[in-house]
């Protein structure tokens, strides 16, 4: 009676036939979103003078020395970068003291009147005013609380995020320096948290990845809202590396190919404007890798738009043929 | 004062080279090249061969060579003021001293920057050995002596040779440099109009 009885084999070469389609589709996808866009230049069409808001991922001790030995050496133009953000993981109370840290030695520079000033004379720890960060969890930096994990998984568009775990969620540090202030520390969660298991690290590498598609729209719960003159999105995201980069990049990409297949339908054929410029991505490779790229260089390096490297060695290395390769650019820390 | 100092960092433990640096050998090198100071930072697990050393040396014995010695386990602001204490200063009568370190970066670039003869020993039970890379290249470029745990003392004289023709950190960027600057490429990134 049937003419294609649903048998086993049937069954099975049509999960193949889908799969591969599948596959396929998705290969073309990303070889469309990827190698395009890293091999067209930048429209030239934003107007001098614009302000910048650059966002700047800090990691653990090592990649932030080095990222603000980078700031200071190439004396980071202020009237240029006017809105910095920085974003660092929870826990790291270090690179939100050195965020603080350089933001006054800009300020001290420059004499930019600075209405109420950072709250912070000199004292380490307390971070921007709010109560000493994880004081009651045992070792502060490391194993980082389990704040953010608490909640059920803050999925596309459900309620705010992160509030399943009210108590320590007040005590992370608040990015906000100060109302008027022209930088903001956002804290985003662990992707996965060392001696974390990885049985649960799917489920916050996910979290990680949807706090970052906030903080890139301007909409994490702890980020201050932006002055009126920039645009919620990042025009530029500079990292060298830290495991946090990785999410943030990927969340960059994910909202551009996003906006990119958006626009297509819209408007086809219109001069490119200073909207199809933003979210742009530097990853500096680490000063101390001299001959092997380090994890996240090597996950990263077919998704950023400029890849500098510090030594020799690691240059004109790309992830595929026909892709963006890496730029030798001599020692960049001071 | 001529002071030696020796960090081995905040994050993971080096007991080797606490060992050859707690010795006799050590200490009549450092003696020789007219030391007369041993700062040692030691971290969380390095106490015990410090104290060890001391009490079963203590201050006047042979095996010290006349070296003061002192112990730290970590300093949260940084360890600026120790390294300061190996500069040459003569208001404070330092003579130039030297520094041996673990092979992170930032202790690493911390030094150069100050101008002090640093010698640099990567921890070998560190997994991942991308440290040894950088000692040997910072070596062949003439900022840094790259040594191991069992040299620690033939190194001594080797930061005494480098002290007179060091080179500067962070290297001058020659005029017609071809590699772009940080602010050239972020610029391009943003595509000002011309």
């Amino acid at each position: 009676m049937a003419s294609w009885p649903l048998t086993s084999t049937n069954l099975l070469c049509t999960v193949v036939v889908l799969v591969i389609v599948a596959v396929l589709t998705i290969v073309l996808f990303l070889f469309n979103g990827l190698s395009i866009p890293q091999n067209t230049k930048v429209p030239k069409c934003r107007p001098k003078h614009s302000p910048i808001h650059l966002l700047v991922v800090l990691g653990s001790g090592g990649h932030t020395a080095e990222m603000f030995s980078m700031l200071r050496r190439m004396q980071l133009n202020t009237s240029r970068y006017s809105y910095r953000t920085y974003v660092v993981s929870s826990g790291d109370d270090f690179s939100a003291a050195k965020a603080i840290e350089f933001e006054k030695s800009l300020q001290g520079e420059e004499d930019v009147p600075f209405p109420q000033g950072v709250s912070l004379p000199g004292a380490p720890p307390p971070l921007l005013g709010g109560p000493p960060p994880l004081m009651d969890g045992p070792p502060p930096l490391m194993n980082g609380p389990p704040p953010l994990m608490g909640g059920s998984p803050p999925l596309m568009g459900g309620p705010p995020p992160l509030m399943g775990a009210p108590p320590l969620q007040a005590a992370t540090p608040q990015g906000v320096p100060s109302q008027d202030s022209p930088y903001t520390i956002v804290t985003i969660p662990r992707a996965r948290r060392v001696h974390q298991s990885f049985f649960t690290a799917p489920h916050s590498t996910l979290q990680c990845f949807w706090a970052c598609i906030r903080v890139l729209c301007g909409r994490y719960p702890d980020q201050k809202p932006l002055p009126l003159s920039y645009s919620p999105y990042p025009d530029l995201i500079l990292t060298n590396g830290p495991a946090t980069a990785v999410c943030v990049i990927m969340a960059a990409k994910f909202l551009r190919l996003f906006r990119r297949y958006a626009m297509k339908e819209k408007k086809q054929g219109n001069k490119p404007t200073v909207q199809d410029i933003r979210l742009r991505t530097i990853f500096v490779e680490s000063w101390a890798r001299v001959t092997t790229l380090s994890l996240s260089g090597k996950l990263l390096l077919p998704f950023v738009d400029r890849f500098l490297v510090q030594w020799p060695a690691l240059e004109g290395k790309a992830a595929w043929w026909s892709m963006r390769k890496t730029e030798y650019a001599g020692a960049l820390v001071d | 004062m001529k002071l030696c100092f020796v960090t081995v960092g905040a994050t993971a433990s080096f007991e080797s080279l606490l060992q050859s640096v707690f010795n006799e050998t050590f200490l009549s090198a450092l003696k020789q090249h007219g030391y007369t100071h041993l700062l040692v930072q030691y971290g969380k697990d390095g106490q015990a061969i410090c104290e060890n050393f001391t009490k079963k040396n203590p201050e006047g014995s042979v095996a010290r060579h006349g070296i003061g010695i002192t112990g730290l386990d970590f300093n949260q602001a940084g360890l600026g003021a120790e390294m300061r204490l190996a500069q040459a200063n003569a208001e404070l009568d330092q003579e130039g001293g030297m520094i041996i370190s673990h092979a992170g970066s930032g202790t690493i670039l911390e030094a150069m920057r100050l101008g002090i003869p640093l010698v640099v020993v990567p921890n070998p039970s560190l997994k991942d050995n991308h440290q040894k890379e950088l000692a040997n290249e910072l070596q062949k470029q003439g900022y840094v002596i790259a040594s191991n745990v069992n040299e620690v003392s033939e190194a001594v004289s080797e930061a005494e040779a480098l002290r007179s023709h060091m080179l500067r950190w962070p290297p001058v960027r020659g005029r017609n440099q071809r590699q772009p600057t940080l602010e050239q490429v972020m610029s391009d990134e943003l595509g000002f109009v011309d």
